[in-house]
This record gives C-alpha cells, structure tokens and sequence, in this order.
C-alpha cells in the first residue's frame, strides 16, 4: 500500500517539476491543481489505519475556514478531518469559524463555550497562561515525543513558570522589507543581473525612496501609520536607533515597576527619522495616517510604493492577493539603523480551551500532527505539506522556506527538501533575507514584552502628528506620549 | 353576556388591569432586558474593576479617575463638542434651507423630496465606505480626480487633523439633510399658503414673508430637532472608527469610539468602557433636560 | 387637467418682478445641484465596482476602462455573498415581527388598555427614546454572553422588539384611532386581546407598514451588535461582512466598493417600491428612519 502510494508521489513530483521547466517564467496552474487534488486523495488513503480505536471524545476546532474561502483551503481542511475520521474513529471534530481576538476569546472561555483549539498571537499567550484561561497539554506532548524537540525561545513563550506547556507554535515570521522590483527598475535601481539594488541601512531608505518618488512619481515607502500598525512597525526602527536595552522603550526598573521611555535621545532620534520620512524626503504614500495592513500590500502590489515593512509570511499578499507578478517581487532584510540590525520576530501559536480533558489533549496532538505542526516526518505529513505548497503554488503566493520553531535538524532538512521541489521564485530575491537570519547578521527579537498594543497606539498617535504637522515637536509629542503609556501602566501592572 | 359585569365590577377591573399587564409583558421584559437594565448595569459595572465578563472588585470611582485623567479622554470629549459645533454648522442649517428650497417649487417637487430622501435609506457602514474612496488622499481619490480637472494639485483630507471632523460631519448631513428637510417641509406646511398670499398684498416682499411667517413656523419643531440632533452626534462612534479610526493623532477620536475601544479594542476593560458610557449618559441627560423643556412646550403626551 | 399648488412662500403674484423670478430659477438650479449631490456618489461606487484593483487604486479617471460585470459575478461568488443574504433576510424577517408583535403590543397597552400604573412605563419608554442605544452596548453584550445566546439571531431579532422609537409610534397612531369602536368590540366581550386582533390591527395597517419599513432597513443596516454576537460565525450578515471587511483588511479595496453595492441594493429597492410612503411617512410622523 504503501510504496504504491510512495511512486505515485514520485510521479507527481515528477509532473510538477517537468510543468515547472516547461514554462519556467509562468509556474502553470493547472497541472499543480490537480496534483493538490491528487495529493488529497492520496492523504485520505494513507490515514486507513486505525491509530487509536479507543480515544472517544469531542474536539471543537477554531480557525476552520469559512464556507465561503477559497475551494483549496476548505479542501484541505476536509482531508485533515477525514485523516483525522480513519485514525481515530471515535473522535468528533467539529469545526468552529472562531477567529480568535483576545476579545471575543476571553468571555468565551469564561463561559465555557471556547473552541479547543484556536491561534492567538505570540504576544498573548502569557497573559492567557496567567489568567488560567488555557489549558495544559504538556502531558499529551510528552506523550507523542515531541516536548524534547521543542525551540527553547517557544518554550519560554508558551510555558507558566513550572514549564507547563499550554501551546504550540503555528507559524513564525520575521520583519524585513517587501519591494516592488519594477518600480526600482523603473528608477534604475537594479544591477547587471536585473537585481534590484536594495537599501541596506533605514537612511538608504530615504535615498531610495526619493530616487524611486523622481524617476517614477510613486512613493518611495507606504507606511501604514493607522492604529496600531505604525507604532509595531516603528518599535523596529527605534530598535536599529538603539532602543534597546537600557534605552528600551519598555523595561522593568530594579524594583519590578514597569517603566516607559520613549524620549531616551534615541527614540527621538528614531521618530526624527520617521518626521524626515514625510517632510524632508517626502516619500511616504499620500494617506498615511489611513493607511492599513492590507492598504500598505495594495500599495505595494499595484506599483503605487516600491518599499514596505513588512513580514515573510505576508509574501503572498502584494503577490497572489494584489497581483504582483512574482519576478517583480522581493523580500530584502529590514534596514539597519546608525545602532543596531534587529529584526521583530513573531507568530501565532496553537492554544487550548482551559476546560479539555487529557484524552482531548490527546486528540488534539494527533490533529495537530495530521496537519504536520508537530516535528514528525511520515507520509501523511509530508503529502500533507506538499498539499500546502501546492495550494500555495496555485494561487501564485511564492513558496518560501519556513523559519522552524522546532529544534530537529533532521526534519528541518527534509521539510525544505520539499519546499525546493515546489519552488516558484527566483530565491535571489530572497536569500539575503533569510541568509541574514541564519547566519545571524541580523538579531531577531520579539515585540515589546508588556502591553504591546497599547505601546503601538502610543507611538501611532506620535507618527500621526509627526507626519502630518510640517515641525511638529518631536519631544514635546513623545513626552506625551509616555507619560500616557506610562499612567496606562501604571494602572494596569505596576499596582 | 356579561356585558355589565366586566366594566363595572372592581374584580372585572383588577382582572382586566391584570390582562392588560400581561398583554404588555413580552415588550417590558424585552424593554428590560435590552435597554433599560444594561443602563444600569453600566452604572454599576463603572464602579467595577472587570475581568472579562465578570466584575471582580467594587474600586469606587477609580474607573472614572483613570478613564479622565488620560489624555485621549480630553481629546475626545474635545472632539465630540468639535463634531456638536461642526454639526449645527453644517447639519443645523442645511435640512432647513433645503426645505424652504423643496418647499417653493411646483413642478417636480416630488421628484426632489425622493432625491432629497435617497441617501437615509443607505446603510450607514456602506456610506462611510463609500465616502472614503471620495476623499482619499491618492491621486485616484474621487475629490482629488474631480479638483485636479480645475487645476487644483493633490490634496491630503484625512490626514488633516483640522478637516476630519468637519468632513465626518459632512458625512453624516449628507446621509440624514434630506429626511430631516421632508421634517421641516411638514412643518412648514402647516402654514395657510393665504398668509403668505395676504401678506404679499399687503406688500411684505418675499424675504419679509421667510423672516416674519415661515421661520417662525417651524420655530419649535428646530428646537425639537436641534436637541435630538445633538444626542445623535453624540454618539457617533463607528463613522469615525471605520474612516480615520480615530485619527490622525486622536484628533477625530469620539467618546463612544474611546467606550468601543476601552470594551472591544483589545484590552477588554468593560469597567473603564462602561465609565466612559456612565460619563457620556450624563452629558445626554443634561441635554435631555433641555429637551423635555421643549417638548413639555409643545407636546401633550404625558 | 390638474395644475400643480404653488404652496410656498413666493406667490403667483410675485412672479411679475423679475428678482423674484431670477431668484425662483436659482431655488432650480439649487434643488438640481442638491439631486446630483445625492445621487453621484451612488452612481460613482457602481462605476468603481467596474474597476479592478490596480485601476481602482491608481485610475484617475471616474468612468471604468470597461463595463463587464465580471468583476461583480466574481466578488459575489468569491466571498459567497449569497450566504450573507440570506443570513441578512433571515436577521430581517425575525426583526420586523419582533418589531410589529412587541412594540405593538405594548403600545396598544399603553395607548388604549391603560392598567393602572402605565404611566410610570409610558414615561420609561418617552425617556428610552433619549438614550442612544450604543451606549449600554457593553452590559448588554455581556447578558448575552452569560446568556450564551451568541452567534444566534435571537437577541438580534429580540432586540428591535424593545425599540422605543417603534412604540412611541404605536401610540400616537392607537391614540388617534376612534375610541367608540374599541369600546364596542369590549361591551361585545372580546378580550383585549381579541380586541387588539380583530379590531385595533386591521385599523393600524399604515402604522405598521411604517414601522415595517422603518424596522427592516434598520436591521438590514445594523452591524454593531450583531458583530458582537455573530462573530466571525456562519451567520454573519452582509453588514457585518462588511464591517469585518473595513477593520479585519481581508478583502481588496475594489472588492470592498463591490461589497458596497451589493448592500446598498436591498435598501433601494425597498425604497423605490416605498418611497411615497417613505417620504410621506418622514413628513406625517417626524421621525427619521
């Protein structure tokens, strides 16, 4: 049965690579299509053995797509249940469309009525652990082999201080700069190869951007300065301005009380340098202060910005989602600043409601490994990952390497085996990115420990001003700033 | 036949009372539970500290304190007076020189009445959508398109910290002008066209007539108006939640958005949020006070 | 032939003198330039859904390259509106008969039955009138949740049964109805409650068609609460959709002025089939829909 299913694969990787040849410039739809088509048959047909007869319970999962996503998705998400269905006869899932917010999640799990499985952000998963509004899974980890492998800096994450476990990482991303190749080819801004000749420091920024806004009449950078956005983005400038330690913008003083500093010479240094970005450079898109999330991958997509901050796993947005075709795309590493080269790193995790049961946190390992988030390697994780590069190919994302949260050589070797096979860009537009990661050019750090959101607000108000007020006071404003975020905390920790 | 025994009886009276009650039960208990209870539940939740849905400490006033001494607080009840000053600029006068512009015309008059009141059918969220491609800051934005065929170069609207609250307001009497004129043009219908006949013989021209017999028609219907128009703009939340969210720096940040996002925008503190709610009720009272002296003047209901 | 009423200030009379003349052409040419006001902004987000990204985003021109209605068959079955619209009526059909049978009823108490006592309630219900309903958004969010009532319909359709806007109407209206009558109908031994059926409701078809009409572009237009309740569920309506849409980021912005048209469809047509009673009904009861 198995080695039936085995050649199969092995035709099919064939196909694909030859379509891939064929038509190197193009990555066809088609044929991908109904390999990951052929890839669901052969994942329901893998899972006929029963694992577990016994394991009888009910297991409620967030996050399933809605009716109305894509045919692709919703596809998958049926192979996984039917996988799931073979292996463990006796355990219901039952899909839940809950998309969790820290908002509409709490009362839930108050009222007992939270999925058992959902993703919050990396930023929250503390908070939830302290409020006991998750459940354990360590046990059930343990279990399955998988606790042993897990990335210490996720440990750190998803532990309560006796090293309890009470989630898994999804997936992680990590902060860099998409660009827009055919707007800097456009301004000349290329190299001998058609390579875009990216900036490397946050001043290059400037310099970039105001070739790109002469030559090209598009903005240089689209910053989404709306909400919280803004202010997320700019504690990653403020880093490479040397907003670190001591001169963090948040950090717990010698008797525990959590202090704000947002007017340390390097902050201000950092926000100068976000005032310039608008009136000495000017360019910035023209609605800034409105500008969201999706309204900054527009921008990007549509060639009306050639630069965005913005993540690796944001990749297919300016791609498959706003149209850019994929050899005028590039990830590049974010900027350095005058003091450091940081880089935000974040992810959503895997959390649990805190009422289910050991033998539901058992189902839910199992449901996590059919969807190959757990560290295992077997046919079912490996035709269902290539299932997911397939779906990724079909509707012309690029297909990247992933940054693992996991601590296993072995799987990470074999899991970017595949990412290779599928393939679709030009990884020169890529490599430094994550070349920068791995070889540690570039410092990875999370997002400010406490009340992120709240900080991001902040400093969003602070941009805002900054850049719709020609000499607005970068001091005066900041100092307003932190002494609201500063009354915030107060209020809300140092009690 | 009992016909007698039933009006008359004082068993036949409690029993009806009794009917009439239950008949009215379902409205009250809905009444109760959708209005009248979470008013005072959020009184009493403002007195709160809250963990999610549940309140764990009584702390006094200390909600209060917190939520006003904050700046974005001072800044949006700033705003929500600047949205109240910019609305009787704009969305006062407006409906009523519509309905004396509607008013004398002859021929097409329903036709302008259906103009008139088109955009109040339109779901709010969809107008506020809509509105915010007018005034995109872009070049493709369909204010800037329309002054660049004048010569005029780029404009940036909802950056502008000075121009958000006069263009929500904007907004706002663009969707409600239309239905409030048809009000005023009821108003002013009341008024016997031979009055204005008799005083154009009498030689009161035309601008005489306006001053000394058509305002002074609808004079307690803008009073009515004008108080139900106030407690209306203050509440207005989501307008500026969807077109600026409240920026930039605040500066269209309402009371109602601060409530929203104190209860929905992440922190969940249901206490601070209801505070904001108990603050906002307040100013409303004072205001319905200044109502009911106006409707006490003109309407008998009660 | 019938010949239009002048009923405005300038009289007949006045037409002699030529100001008054130039100025009367002015009230015209104000009142068309108030009709353009009011309808191109419709017409240009119809225009805009012709668009597609890249030309909504960076087009300066206000008429689309072309007129296909690909575009709209493609974001409707994309984001699988019909769903949405269904939901909607659903949400719709339960409101307006929460709305008629409820407030109706407690009107028709308060207005006609008058226990002793209603005066204290009819009060509570004139005060309720003055409380913009957003305010208690909180608690009464968090009564559904202890409740677990969400992600259903039924505290969205229980909810337009407590609107006081809808029994103020009832009241004026049953007040204004011919007191003899309901009086019969009692020494004929109906009960009240037989006596708001076969008398008091045929008597009130306009107010009801008003408070219909009134109570379904409400509901269709409300998105707030039911945000709170229907979450990213299955039961989303179509404004709900599209509020998730405008602070959620999942869709594109050509795709958004799409969504935009296809929730303000209902509305118009109910407005086109109703608008004699609409603008009528804003003129006899003075209050906004």
């Amino acid at each position: 049965m198995k080695t039936r299913m085995r050649a199969v694969a092995l035709l099919l990787v064939l196909c694909v690579l030859l379509t891939a040849c064929g038509q190197s410039a193009a990555p066809a739809a088609e044929p991908v299509h109904e390999a990951s088509a052929e890839l669901q048959e052969e994942l329901s047909a893998l899972s006929d053995e029963v694992i577990d007869p016994n394991l009888t319970c009910t297991i409620t999962l967030g996050n399933w797509p809605a009716d109305t996503a894509p045919e692709s998705e919703l596809a998958l998400f049926e192979g996984y249940r039917a996988t799931m269905a073979k292996q463990y006869p006796n355990v219901t899932l039952v899909p839940d469309y809950f998309s969790y917010t820290l908002s509409n999640y709490v009362p839930m799990a108050k009222g007992g009525t939270a999925p058992s499985i959902f993703q919050p952000p990396f930023t929250d998963p503390q908070l939830l652990i302290s409020q006991n509004l998750v459940g354990d899974v360590t046990d059930a980890l343990e279990a399955c082999g998988a606790l042993d492998k897990f990335s210490p800096s996720y440990v750190e994450m998803l532990a309560d201080e006796n090293g309890r476990i009470y989630g898994l990482p999804r997936d992680g991303y990590v902060l860099g700069m998409h660009i827009n190749v055919a707007l800097f080819r456009e301004a000349g801004l290329v190299d001998d190869e058609g390579l875009p000749l990216y900036p490397r420091t946050l001043e290059e920024v400037a310099e970039y951007g105001q070739i790109i806004h002469e030559k090209t009449g598009k903005a240089g950078l689209v910053f989404p300065a709306s909400e919280t956005y803004g202010g997320w983005l700019f504690t990653n400038i403020a880093w490479n301005f040397g907003c670190v330690g001591e001169n963090a913008l948040e950090y717990q003083d010698e008797n525990g009380r959590w202090v704000c500093n947002f007017t340390s010479p390097q902050a201000i240094a950092a926000m100068e340098y976000m005032r310039d970005l608008q009136w000495k450079y000017d360019i910035l898109n023209a609605d800034a202060t409105t500008t969201d999330w999706a309204g900054s991958h527009s921008a990007l997509g549509i060639g009306e910005a050639a630069m965005n901050f913005a993540a690796d796993d944001a990749v297919d947005q300016p791609t498959a989602n706003k149209g850019l075709p994929l050899e005028d795309f590039a990830l590049i590493p974010f900027p350095a600043g005058p003091e450091g080269r940081y880089a935000l790193a974040g992810g959503t995790c895997y959390m649990f409601a805190p009422d289910i049961t050991p033998d539901q946190a058992t189902a839910l390992m199992a449901y996590l490994k059919i969807l190959g988030k757990l560290p295992f390697l077997d046919d079912d994780i490996i035709a269902g990952m290539r299932a997911d590069y397939a779906a990724k190919r079909d509707r012309g994302a690029p297909v990247l390497p992933a940054i693992s949260a996991w601590n296993d050589e072995e799987y990470n070797a074999a899991k970017q085996a595949i990412i290779d096979e599928y393939s679709n860009v030009d990884m020169r537009l890529y490599n430094d990115f994550f070349d920068s990661i791995s070889e540690g050019t570039i410092t990875l750090r999370s997002e400010e420990p406490v009340f992120a959101q709240q900080l991001y607000r902040e400093l969003t108000a602070v941009i805002q001003r900054m850049i719709t007020r020609e000499g607005a006071d970068v001091m005066k404003a900041m100092q307003s700033a932190q002494d609201s975020f500063q009354e915030y905390l107060d209020d809300e920790i140092n009690t | 036949m009992n016909k007698q025994a039933r009006g008359i009886s004082p068993h036949g009276k409690r029993a009806e009372s009794l009917k009439a009650w239950l008949i009215m039960l379902p409205g009250l208990l809905l009444m109760s539970f959708f209005v009248w209870e979470p008013l005072l539940e959020s009184i009493r939740m403002s007195l709160y500290k809250t963990e999610n849905i549940e309140l764990v400490e009584f702390v006094g006033l200390r909600n209060f304190i917190s939520v006003m001494g904050k700046t974005n607080f001072t800044q949006a009840l700033a705003n929500t007076f600047a949205y109240t000053f910019w609305s009787l600029l704009i969305g006062f006068f407006l409906p009523i020189l519509l309905a004396m512009l509607i008013g004398e015309t002859v021929r097409g008059k329903g036709f302008f009445r259906t103009a008139a009141y088109l955009p109040n059918m339109l779901p709010g969220l969809a107008v506020i959508i809509l509105w915010s491609a007018f005034f995109s800051g872009e070049k493709s934005g369909v204010l800037n398109i329309l002054l660049s065929r004048v010569g005029v170069p780029r404009q940036s609207f909802l950056t502008r910290a000075d121009l958000v609250v006069p263009i929500i307001i904007s907004i706002a009497t663009w969707k409600g002008a239309g239905a409030t004129a048809l009000i005023y043009m009821a108003g002013m219908a009341s008024v016997n066209p031979e009055l204005y006949e008799a005083a154009a013989i009498d030689g009161a021209s035309v601008w005489q007539r306006v001053i000394h017999i058509l305002l002074p028609s609808i004079k307690k219907l803008a009073g009515t108006l004008l108080i139900l128009q106030i407690i209306s703009v203050f509440q207005i939340m989501y307008e500026p939640m969807v077109l600026t969210k409240g920026g930039p720096d605040n500066a269209s940040l309402s009371l109602m958005q601060l409530m929203w996002q104190y209860a929905f925008g992440g922190s969940m503190d249901y206490g601070k949020a209801s505070a904001v709610a108990v603050i906002v009720t307040v100013i409303l009272l004072a205001m319905t006070l200044v109502y009911t002296y106006f409707n006490n003047k003109e309407s008998d209901w009660d | 032939m019938k010949k239009a009423l002048r009923t405005g200030v300038i009289r007949e009379y006045d037409m002699h003198s030529l100001p008054v003349r130039i100025g009367y052409a002015a009230i015209y040419v104000l009142c068309f330039v108030m009709v353009v006001f009011a309808v191109f902004p419709l017409l240009w987000v119809v225009l805009a859904g012709f668009k597609d990204l890249r030309e909504f985003m960076s087009s300066t021109d206000i008429l689309p390259r072309s007129f296909s209605l690909a575009p709209f068959l493609k974001t409707w079955n994309q984001l699988g509106i019909a769903k949405n619209y269904l939901n909607s009526l659903i949400s719709v059909a339960g409101s307006v008969v929460c709305a008629l049978i409820f407030n109706g009823l407690l009107g028709y108490g308060l207005a006609i039955l008058k226990p002793k006592g209603y005066g204290v309630v009819k009060k509570l219900v004139l005060f309720s009138l003055l409380v913009p309903p957003t305010i208690s958004i909180v608690p009464l969010f968090m009564n559904i949740q202890h409740l677990r009532l969400g992600n259903s319909f039924v505290p969205l359709w229980l909810s337009y049964g407590a609107n006081a806007m809808y029994v103020v109407l009832f009241i004026q209206f049953f007040e204004s109805l011919p007191y003899s009558m309901i009086e019969a109908s009692r020494i004929d031994g109906c009960s009240p409650l037989q006596t708001f059926f076969r008398i008091v409701l045929p008597l009130s078809k306009p107010i009801c068609a008003v408070v219909a009409i009134f109570a379904i572009n409400a509901s269709w237009s409300d998105f707030l609460l039911p945000y709170l309740v229907l979450r990213g569920g299955p039961l989303q309506t179509v404004m709900v959709r599209l509020f998730v849409f405008s602070t959620e980021q999942t869709v594109n912005a050509d795709a958004m002025m799409r969504s935009v048209v296809f929730s303000m469809i209902p509305p118009i047509i109910l407005f086109v089939i109703f608008q004699k009673q609409l603008t009528d009904n804003a003129v006899s009861t003075g209050i906004k829909g």
